[in-house]
């Protein structure tokens, strides 16, 4: 890296980046671009020796994470409520 | 609320065999499995679709079926695990690991234009597009 000499020593925070991408691919993207945004400017401030912006970075990921996974939980029940409606309609029809 | 090294492990052995136990012993081709509501609403594949059906071949030792049926997750999936085993330690035992391909800028764009591209080529329904479909 061209810019290590400044990098603080220890680990960079918690960038979520596994959640931005299971996000990406299963989920919704949307939410996942911003969170892998987010994910790149922890590193780029950490490495300018910003230890504070590059915490505020990863705690934006991770509401940003959370909002994902609230958000796949309301797309998941989507087709949950639907089936479940037309199964339960179709019992009545059978039942009529 | 604090839990236990212990029990944090214990939950999360709980879930990963209910996890391979469901994938295991059911086919997510015709079964109680959820869909993919974005296939579900949309009739398009997403780049996940497939992928559990893909885990289902892949718990029972078919690399090729499952590769059929999503190789971008196939292709990935030791990065998941990796990246999702380390923040699970990280969780269970307090520790601060990072994975740092996770942190480099390459990686991170190339797999992100990588899934957007994966997503737009299997909905082409033409030859050889059609192939990254998850039909089996």
């Amino acid at each position: 890296m061209e810019f290590s000499r400044i990098e603080p020593s220890g680990n960079p925070p918690e960038n979520y980046l596994i959640f931005a991408i299971l996000m990406t691919i299963f989920c919704c993207w949307p939410v996942g671009i911003f969170a892998i945004l987010k994910a790149t400017k922890v590193r780029e401030l950490w490495a300018m020796g910003d230890e504070v912006g590059a915490q505020k970075a990863a705690d934006d990921a991770k509401k940003l994470t959370i909002w994902g996974a609230v958000a796949a939980f309301v797309l998941i029940i989507i087709p949950v409520i639907i089936l479940f409606s037309m199964g339960i309609f179709a019992t009545l029809m059978d039942a009529a | 609320m604090q839990l236990k090294t212990f029990h944090k492990i214990g939950l999360i052995t709980v879930l990963l065999l209910s996890f391979v136990f469901v994938y295991y012993f059911f086919n997510p081709a015709s079964n109680f499995f959820i869909p993919c509501p974005f296939h579900y609403l949309t009739g398009f594949y997403c780049p996940g679709c497939g992928s559990q059906r893909a885990i289902h071949l892949l718990l029972h030792g078919d690399v090729f079926g499952a590769f059929r049926f999503n190789p971008l997750m196939v292709l990935t999936l030791p990065i998941l695990i990796y990246g999702l085993g380390l923040t699970l330690a990280n969780w269970i035992f307090g520790t601060q690991k990072r994975f740092m391909l996770f942190y480099s800028k390459l990686f991170i764009f190339g797999y992100f234009g990588l899934a957007i591209l994966f997503w737009i080529l299997r909905n082409l329904p033409f030859y050889p597009f059609n192939l990254l479909a998850p039909t089996a």
